[in-house]
């Protein structure tokens, strides 16, 4: 970002991770800043979870490395690491309060103040033991135990799957307030308007390959659809096949809707040579953007 | 809370340009005054529940136009001399941009020239007629 140049926080590079023929994470680059909320989408069986074990030395990559402010995963670095896996990882038979009292031994971050007031946010029951909690219950614990130790690095994998609206708008404002405070979270997400909120980096993962990164503003800003309707059949444009700033053309008889990268200022052009009887330039918000990079619009 | 700002970050339009805009229409309305301070980046990260570095480019942005000052330690303010005319300048730009699409529409429509002109001047009645303070505004 201009005038504001960040350390790295978290590096991932050429990372691939395969499970006997199936390439679960093929060849991904992804630098992630400092302070950044950098938020992972893809359709289930992208390799979110796959790279995020592979960061967090749950999983060994196949190939690639990951390195933390510069340096490999160490052992003491997980004392200001958070991860939350997708199935919160509790112990059925321990109570909330027990939880809590196993990661007060652990982390010597552990803020216990914090965690009764994280508690209390997500109505959460300490009493209680974990198998007897709703999914989202189990959810808002791991939270609890994830952001009580005031960590610098967070991992969130689905970190609000099962929740109600009212608490996942709660996940968002922690995640926000954690990076406020120079915290560095990575989260995946099925709901785009969470990433289009809380997240400024995001990246867009397919079948294990990268498609597509950058900053959320950003690629609101670059990515734009023109849209022409012509009063027969749209001819054909092979010139607009070509142009690199093009990155699809879908034709369905009379209309044409060009996704291009950029401001379109050419492909206007060169469809206003075509005497259209209709021309527009729509934006795209981040839901637009993810289904043209996965392939499913 | 501010109520005074309120983005959208669903649509196609970049939240901090949301933000600029709204703060150069306070400022350029009068709804924020010359010397008055703006919330902390994170303050009103965590009210809108937006990222705090796309709250912080706004404010960056802003201050390279010229509407607010931050000061270290202390925060953000309005400018004291010439934020109110330069908000407004930039509004116009904005203002013109809205236009621009409006016609650029009714074009795509088949709309022909005069049909447009007829629409403007009946836009143009309906908003400026009754008081003439949207033509000094223009002056």
């Amino acid at each position: 970002m201009s005038g504001q140049e960040q350390i790295t926080a978290i590096e991932i590079g050429a990372l691939t991770k395969r499970f006997g023929a199936t390439t679960a994470v093929d060849d991904l680059s992804i630098s992630i800043p400092g302070g950044a909320i950098f938020g992972l989408l893809g359709t289930n069986g992208a390799g979110k979870t796959t790279t995020f074990k592979c960061m967090l030395g749950l999983a060994r990559p196949t190939a690639g490395h990951i390195g933390f402010g510069g340096r490999p995963l160490a052992p003491e670095m997980f004392q200001a690491m958070s991860y939350m896996p997708e199935r919160p990882a509790l112990y059925e038979w321990m109570t909330g309060a027990q939880h809590l009292e196993a990661a007060r031994q652990t982390f010597a971050r552990y803020d216990g103040a914090r965690a009764r007031e994280l508690a209390d946010l997500f109505g959460l029951d300490l009493r209680k033991r974990s198998r007897t909690l709703s999914k989202g219950q189990q959810s808002a614990l791991a939270l609890v135990m994830a952001f009580a130790i005031r960590p610098q690095i967070l991992v969130l994998d689905e970190p609000s799957s099962g929740l109600d609206p009212v608490h996942q708008r709660h996940v968002l404002d922690l995640m926000i307030d954690a990076a406020a405070g120079g915290a560095t979270v990575v989260f995946s997400s099925h709901q785009i308007g969470q990433v289009e909120r809380a997240a400024d980096h995001v990246a867009i993962l397919h079948r294990g390959k990268l498609v597509l990164q950058g900053l959320v503003e950003d690629l609101k800003a670059e990515e734009k659809i023109v849209e022409a309707t012509f009063g027969d059949d749209a001819p054909a444009m092979p010139a607009l096949e070509s142009n690199p700033s093009v990155r699809r053309v879908v034709r369905q008889g009379r209309l044409v809707r060009v996704f291009v990268r950029g401001q379109g200022d050419g492909v206007v052009a060169g469809l206003q040579a075509l005497a259209p009887t209709s021309l527009r330039v729509l934006d795209q918000n981040l839901e637009d953007i993810f289904l043209v990079a996965v392939g499913e619009n | 809370m501010p109520a005074i700002f309120a983005v959208d970050p669903h649509t196609g339009v970049p939240i901090y340009l949301q933000l600029i805009e709204q703060v150069k229409r306070s400022v350029a309305l009068g709804v924020l005054s010359p010397g008055e301070r703006l919330p902390t980046v994170k303050q009103l990260a965590t009210d809108l529940t937006v990222n705090p570095n796309t709250i912080a480019r706004a404010y960056r942005e802003l201050e390279r136009d010229g509407v607010i000052e931050t000061s270290v330690g202390r925060g953000s303010f309005i400018r004291q001399s010439g934020a109110g005319e330069r908000a407004a300048a930039d509004l116009s730009d904005v203002a013109g941009a809205s236009l621009d699409a409006a016609v650029r529409e009714a074009k795509s429509m088949g709309l022909r020239r005069a049909s447009v002109r007829e629409l403007f001047s009946r836009a143009l009645e309906r908003w400026y007629s009754a008081d003439g303070e949207g033509k000094e505004r223009n002056d």
